[in-house]
């Protein structure tokens, strides 16, 4: 398998905090990654970091090029989009379609021309006389019509109605991903694109709690929902999280077997969110 | 491993015509100048509006005043055509004040506001690297600005000579003396390496708030004027001496009595300027250590500031 991010003992303070402290993941071609966790947790130093946007220390490689020192050579092949706010309020619809054309080889003005045709944005329109939606639509433009090897997202759509999302992540996926494209993504929503992953990194307190595929997840963790009364029986198998819901008792399981479990009640897949809150809170005292 | 992943791609139709174009360095910060007057109107605007009115002014003093006795002749007439470059002198010199003011705030807006917007964001997601950016900005400042002015300066000198020729026709105003084209060539190309040594002496000056721009976290426009301030003051109060108002008063002035050699600029006759364009003293200008030693340090602060965007993170 071909690693797009190889990342060894990544290290970053700001002053006495931690953002990342000795973070390793790696990153194949061709996944959906979601970079998952708390606020705080260092994702999006983990994604600076990516882009050569930050000093840190450790090993790091992004398409075999180190950001630190090859960062003009890794953004011909590296797209990227911050939360909505980013593009300038003076630029013309029409200006952003001719700078990205004039510094960027990959950049093909007629899709993104065409993507924009289908919205209600205008050319002549300043960023500024955009709604949010309608600037994410935009930015989204021009990194659709960008041919990039691996495409980072950072919280793309905070702050936006629930249709701009669904749209922004339908046409993220039918009209760019492919096999040889790579998105890295953080969100808060996970269980709006829990569906779109192929793998997760969740990462706390600067470190990767857990990196897998999506895939790999259903048979490593299981979810074993029991009655109350069967909860302590169930309990001897030592679920590392368990949660009470309307005298039910949701436990999630690591490494044990469907056949273990499943005589104790109703057994399934761990959604990504769930997983992810579990194991951000660990077993809560009860 | 890599070119593994090259290989796989060059497979795909789209993939194989995208590198073969390439956009060169001179494409890319042609666009990025472009970029910087999308951006900054006031850098274009400015000197316009400042044009216009002053071609306004002129058609109305035409027509409310007559300068019948006036003596266009002389003994000490400037060679040749000289004087029409000291009226495009003159009417550079609002264009060029106007002009310095937008290009300071420029300077001290241009790398501090991307970073307050968060825009770096976005302009730093595209293939351009640092030391083009900032090399872009001091074009903008350092030769767009002021080769703009210079022409716009040349066409006002000819419309209000065409201003006055039609006054003369009237009688209003004295007819001009013959056109002199080799005489007015010269003055030009004069006038231009004022232009040039001018920008040259300026340039830390012009560097020195690209720097700061890059530098501060808030209100850049104090962080560029105070410190220069209370330099003056401290050193008056602890040594009783005055090195930092000597070095900005020459920074400042040093130059033009070099280029200008011992002639009495804005004193005596009139045309004593359209003389003196005559007799530059550019070498003298050109080969004077503090204006290299003031590029040098100009350099410096510019690849500090490139540095300062490259390494900077507080978005």
């Amino acid at each position: 398998m071909t690693a797009v991010i190889e990342a060894r003992g990544l290290a970053k303070a700001y002053g006495a905090t931690r953002a990342l402290d000795g973070a390793s993941f790696s990153v194949e071609a061709g996944r959906i990654v979601g970079l998952i966790g708390p606020n705080g947790a260092g994702k999006t130093t983990a994604l600076k970091a990516i882009l050569g946007l930050t000093p840190f220390r450790g090993e790091l490689t992004v398409l075999g090029l180190d950001p630190r020192t090859q960062r003009d050579s890794l953004m011909r092949e590296v797209c990227f989009m911050a939360d909505v706010a980013v593009l300038p309020r003076w630029l013309r619809v029409s200006q952003a379609l001719d700078f990205v054309g004039g510094v960027h080889v990959r950049f093909d003005r007629a899709r993104a021309a065409d993507f924009l045709r289908r919205t209600d944005i205008r050319m002549e329109s300043r960023v500024r006389e955009l709604s949010k939606g309608m600037v994410t639509q935009l930015h989204l433009a021009l990194i659709l019509a960008i041919d990039a090897r691996l495409l980072v997202l950072d919280e793309p759509t905070l702050g936006l109605d629930l249709l701009y999302r669904r749209r922004f992540y339908d046409t993220l996926l039918n009209d760019y991903f492919d096999k040889e494209r790579t998105i890295l993504l953080t969100t808060h929503q996970v269980e709006e694109v829990e569906n779109l992953f192929t793998d997760v990194i969740f990462i706390n307190h600067g470190r990767i709690a857990l990196s897998s595929s999506v895939e790999e997840l259903g048979g490593r963790y299981q979810q074993l929902n029991v009655a109350a009364e069967a909860a302590p029986r169930a309990r001897a198998l030592k679920p590392f999280y368990e949660r009470e819901v309307f005298g039910r008792v949701a436990m999630l399981f690591e490494g044990r077997s469907a056949a273990e479990l499943r005589g104790f009640g109703e057994l399934r897949t761990p959604s990504i969110a769930d997983l992810f809150v579990a194991k951000m809170q660990g077993t809560p005292s009860t | 491993m890599n070119s593994h992943l090259a290989d796989a791609a060059a497979g795909e139709g789209p993939r194989e015509a995208a590198p073969a174009a390439r956009i060169g360095t001179a494409g890319t910060l042609l666009m990025l100048v472009r970029r910087e007057l999308w951006e900054h109107r006031a850098l274009w605007i400015a000197p316009l509006v400042v044009a216009a009115l002053m071609v306004c002014g002129a058609v109305v003093a035409g027509l409310k005043y007559h300068l019948t006795h006036g003596d266009m002749s002389g003994d000490d007439r400037p060679g040749g055509m000289a004087m029409f470059a000291v009226m495009q002198g003159a009417a550079s010199t609002p264009l060029s004040v106007v002009s310095l003011i937008v290009v300071a705030f420029y300077l001290l807006d241009c790398l501090y506001a991307e970073r307050k917007d968060r825009s770096i964001l976005f302009w730093k997601s595209l293939p351009v690297s640092d030391d083009k950016t900032v090399l872009s900005k001091l074009l903008v400042a350092l030769l767009v600005v002021p080769l703009g002015v210079f022409a716009l300066g040349l066409l006002l000198s000819l419309l209000f000579t065409g201003i006055w020729e039609v006054n003369a026709a009237f009688g209003r105003v004295p007819p001009i003396p013959g056109w002199d084209m080799l005489g007015w060539l010269k003055a030009e190309i004069a006038l231009l390496a004022c232009l040039i040594v001018g920008v040259l002496w300026y340039a830390p000056y012009a560097a020195y708030l690209l720097l700061v721009s890059a530098w501060a976290r808030r209100t850049p426009f104090l962080w560029a004027t105070l410190p220069p301030v209370i330099a003056q003051i401290v050193e008056h109060f602890t040594f009783d001496t005055h090195y930092v108002r000597d070095l900005l008063v020459y920074r400042t002035y040093g130059i033009w009595p070099t280029l200008f050699g011992h002639m009495q600029v804005g004193r005596g006759r009139a045309f004593a300027l359209g003389a003196a364009l005559d007799r530059l003293n550019l070498g003298a200008a050109l080969t004077d250590l503090n204006l290299w030693l003031g590029l040098a340090v100009a350099a410096a602060m510019v690849f500090g500031a490139i540095r300062l965007r490259r390494y900077r993170d507080d978005t």
